[in-house]
């Protein structure tokens, strides 16, 4: 047959469009038998050694495509002359030639039997190629010698060949993705495609057996399984036919802009329809595959290794055996048990043994008491394995059962630019990137977004979130809308508690708000800010929650919903929210406490103490310590008030006329009483007085023994200057030094950011006695006022933290000025205090 | 023909998308960026918890014009991408040597 009519001959049958799925396979093989058959006939008598023509791959199998390749093996017999070499070489180039002129793409060779068996010993691919062969023209015997050697050699080859197709198969749920949940399916390499099933039949001629229907006279498959692999193989063919008569091309990936076109030429109702169909029939290639995997596996490698024969009981009813998860009982099972036994399989990675799988169908329905709203909440928490125990209740109707919502959202595509899975998969991998979320709080180092999970409240409502967010797909109208009502329902089924249906609606009705602000807003403008905290309801949990969320729902979308650039945007958005639901909060305590301050001590009082104060004062006690603070200040003279505080604290309170240096003072004769100072908040009135509250430490649990009234004189006696506070601090220095112990270095960071209304200086240097005096002595010293001095000891070391203002009580930003605050304590801090 | 290029805040995205395509014309790219420049990166802070953005999110777009346009659509572009904040971004145009429709081989002003 010459090319041009090989060509046209070709293009007849893909223009016939009643020639479909095998249909066309077998028409085009038949046509390729024709014209290789005839030319191979003319050949014959130019070759020496007996030769013939062998189809391989989908040739082979009667499942050409119009732009499969064709994969033929022109098998010869053997010779040593290199005459007979050459002729079969000009027999080969004449065979190929009229192939390629007609627009084939062909993989080919000529071999003897013994070259080809060599060559497919030595990778799998070459052994599978040669399992399954068809004898087109030529002499019949090579092509049985072929066979016949090939299978031999899988079936020694068995264990090498089933471990290698059961990883493949696995890396195919990874890459391309599986057939049924991907937007954009690759139908021949996509998990639960044309592949899946050829895998099988290669497995099968490796135990032995004659393909699929081997496997199921061996009991590795269901006689039901090989009808439903056969079923979903022809609908595989049929569109991947299609497929590439709308393309033109080779591709086997349906994309979103050539579904309608394939539609049409399958005769579906709309894409939609044709896409469910697809992903129904590949969640059977899958379903059925994974499990005949599993069992194939254990076949050929044998029992692994001592995971061994005893079961292990993981809940009432639901044992571990063999690696996978069995429910002994013999009744329906109820949903407590069908949820213990998925989170089993979740949270071990594990398959479900197949006739328990079978007994998920007859499952109680749920009545989400205590124990199985847990265990349902536990499910989600398992993080990617429950991907796998989720589609295992969804096959067997058993998710259906618990959220008869899902039914709506099973398979059904999504058509945009960013969706990479069906709606089902994509609430599945939302749930599984919230749970590495909520994972990242336990983990040692901090991450800001571990820091935002660690703080969530309820992280159960982030997962409900995710896997409800988008269950309003597909029905009319905003699915946000839809969706919240549809969360609404099942909170209320599951019997959430009110606040956790509140928010979890929430949640779903604005699970895009945090994105669409963070993106399109100007997020500078403290309006949009203020605007998202309002629909955050001011809550800090809210707002945890939908960030976390909006990356768990982005990150599972696809590689083009988040970036660095949408991530920087949202944790800015996040940030300033954050603030102003504090700021927001921070005015309803103050507000609050005010107004408790005037109900106990009256309006009047109430009102000339605090107006007297700063606004941060109301934030930093309760009402009883302010009643206590307007008697003492309402004296107008020096007062002490010492009390001791559960776990070895003492609280020391002071009003003294202010002055710059009262801080040293003070800190000087609390470390004369041998007191070690933790934090101290010092506050000025408006008239002059100082109203300063120290909390210590009790090292030598002196307060113990002696009550706190020497502490009390010891401070007056140092206010009334009756005590030389310098050199009693200098005689206790020098009493605790320790001779040969290293001096670390001192070191001053000043933050003007922290404080809007001072200057935040820390001083880290080694925990001595009297450290605290010497800083104060200094930035009296300086004619500095401290508002806030915090300490905190790191072992040997501390970091003491002042909020510092210059004597008119303004921030200081002037480098010169810092730069001197800075040399002035260095110099004073790096002198030993006994100079 | 001139190539427009601009880089604006994200959230001016759509405006200036509305106001180019009242100039006729008839695509746009826009490609997701990072980068500093007079506005630094900053850092935020949450609960303790710093993270450092040391590049700033951009929106980078690119219009092919013909070179009378370039000029109203940089202008159009610098308009609508305007807050007067620090951080507004830039606009420069380009010459550019050919342009060619990849469906239809058109080439030149018919490829725009």
């Amino acid at each position: 047959m010459h090319a041009s009519t090989l060509r046209d001959a070709r293009d007849a049958l893909v223009a016939s469009h009643e020639l479909r799925g095998t249909g066309f396979g077998r028409a085009l093989g038949a046509l390729l038998d024709d014209a290789l058959g005839g030319l191979l006939d003319e050949l014959q008598p130019s070759v020496s050694v007996p030769v013939a023509l062998v189809a391989l791959g989908s040739y082979a199998r009667g499942e050409l495509c119009p732009g499969s390749d064709i994969d033929v093996l022109l098998l010869h017999g053997a010779s040593r002359k290199p005459r007979v070499r050459d002729e079969v070489r000009a027999a080969a180039e004449r065979l190929w030639y009229p192939l390629w002129d007609a627009a084939f793409v062909t993989g080919h060779a000529a071999r003897t039997v013994k070259q080809s068996i060599a060559l497919a010993d030595e990778d799998t691919d070459g052994m599978t190629a040669l399992v399954h062969v068809r004898h087109v023209a030529g002499d019949p015997t090579l092509t049985a010698e072929l066979e016949q050697r090939a299978r031999q050699l899988a079936q020694r080859r068995a264990r090498r060949l089933v471990e290698v197709l059961a990883a493949a198969a696995d890396e195919r749920r990874e890459r391309p993705g599986p057939v049924a949940e991907m937007l954009e399916p690759d139908l021949k390499e996509g998990a639960g495609g044309l592949r899946d099933v050829h895998s099988l039949e290669w497995a099968g001629a490796a135990l032995g057996a004659a393909g699929i229907s081997g496997l199921a006279e061996r009991g590795y498959l269901t006689s039901d399984d090989v009808r439903r692999l056969d079923a979903a193989r022809e609908r595989l063919l049929d569109l991947r036919v299609a497929l590439h008569r709308v393309t033109g091309g080779r591709s086997d990936r349906l994309l979103l802009q050539e579904q309608d076109a394939v539609a049409r030429a399958v005769g579906a109702a709309d894409a939609d329809a044709m896409v469910r169909d697809l992903a129904t029939s590949a969640r059977e290639v899958a379903w059925i595959g994974r499990d005949a995997w599993s069992r194939l596996r254990a076949a050929v490698l044998g029992p692994p290794g001592r995971v061994a024969h005893r079961d292990h009981e993981v809940a009432e009813g639901v044992v571990v055996r063999e690696g996978r998860v069995v429910l002994t009982g013999t009744v329906a099972p109820s949903a407590l048990t069908v949820l213990e036994a998925a989170i089993a399989a979740a949270e071990g990675g594990l398959s479900f043994e197949r006739s328990s799988l079978l007994r998920l169908r007859a499952m109680h329905p749920p009545t989400w008491d205590v124990w199985e709203r847990a265990a349902f909440l536990r499910l989600l928490r398992a993080g990617r394995g429950s991907i796998a125990a989720f589609e295992a209740l969804d096959h067997e109707g058993a998710l259906t059962v618990l959220l008869p919502e899902w039914e709506h959202v099973r398979s059904r595509p999504q058509r945009n630019a960013y969706h990479r899975f069906t709606v089902d998969r994509h609430l599945l991998e939302a749930v599984a990137e919230c749970t590495s979320l909520l994972d990242a709080a336990e983990e040692p180092e901090r991450t800001f977004d571990g820091v935002v999970a660690r703080a969530c409240r309820r992280p159960e409502l982030l997962l409900l979130g995710a896997l409800l967010h988008d269950i309003g797909k597909g029905a009319d109208g905003d699915h946000s809308a839809v969706g919240a009502d549809v969360a609404q329902r099942v909170a209320r089924r599951i019997d959430l508690d009110s606040e956790g249906r509140e928010i979890l609606t929430w949640l779903v009705r604005h699970h895009l708000l945090m994105a669409d602000t963070a993106t399109r807003r100007d997020l500078s403008d403290a309006a949009v800010v203020d605007g998202f905290a309002a629909a955050c309801s001011g809550d800090g949990e809210r707002l945890r929650l939908l960030y976390l969320l909006t990356i768990g729902d982005s990150r599972a979308t696809g590689a083009a919903a988040w970036g660095t650039s949408k991530a920087a945007l949202v944790r800015e958005l996040f940030v300033k929210t954050a603030a102003a639901i504090e700021r927001g909060a921070a005015a309803a305590m103050a507000s609050e406490r005010r107004h408790a301050l005037t109900e106990r001590v009256g309006a009047d009082r109430a009102e000339r103490f605090l107006d007297a104060l700063p606004d941060s004062y109301v934030l930093a006690f309760d009402t009883d310590a302010m009643v206590g603070h307007v008697d003492m200040i309402e004296r107008s003279e020096p007062a002490i008030v010492c009390t001791s505080l559960p776990g070895g604290v003492v609280e020391i309170t002071l009003v003294a006329p202010d002055r710059i240096g009262l801080l040293a003072t003070a800190s000087g004769a609390l470390a004369v009483s041998g007191l070690s100072v933790r934090e101290a908040l010092l506050f000025g009135t408006s008239d002059g007085m100082a109203l300063d509250v120290f909390r210590a430490a009790d090292p030598f649990g002196r307060v113990d023994d002696r009550g706190t009234g020497f502490v009390a004189s010891t401070l007056h006696a140092a206010l009334a200057d009756e005590l030389d506070v310098e050199a009693r601090v200098a005689d206790r220095v020098r009493d605790y030094q320790r001779a040969s112990a290293a001096r670390g270095a001192v070191e001053i960071t000043i933050d003007l950011d922290a404080s809007d209304g001072a200057t935040v200086i820390e001083v880290h240097a080694d925990d001595e006695v009297g450290l605290l005096y010497r800083i104060a002595t200094t930035f009296a010293e300086l004619g500095l006022d401290v508002s806030v001095a915090k300490v905190a000891t790191l072992g040997e070391r501390v970091i003491d933290t002042f909020y510092v203002r210059d004597r008119d009580r303004k921030k200081i930003t002037d480098d010169r000025v810092l730069g001197q605050i800075r040399a002035t304590l260095v110099a004073r801090l790096a002198d030993s205090a006994v100079a | 023909m001139k190539l427009v290029v601009g880089i604006v805040k994200p959230f001016k995205l759509d405006d200036v998308k509305a106001a180019v395509q009242e100039l006729g014309v008839q695509g746009l790219t826009m490609t997701e960026v990072q980068g500093f420049g007079r506005q630094r990166g900053h850092t935020e802070v949450y609960r303790g918890a710093e993270y450092t953005i040391d590049f700033v999110p951009k929106v980078k777009l690119e219009v092919l014009v013909d070179d009378a346009d370039a000029l109203s659509v940089a202008e159009r572009i610098m308009e609508s991408a305007r807050t007067g904040k620090i951080g507004d971004g830039k606009v420069w145009v380009l010459p550019v040597d050919g342009v060619f429709r990849i469906r239809t081989g058109e080439a030149g002003s018919d490829a725009l």
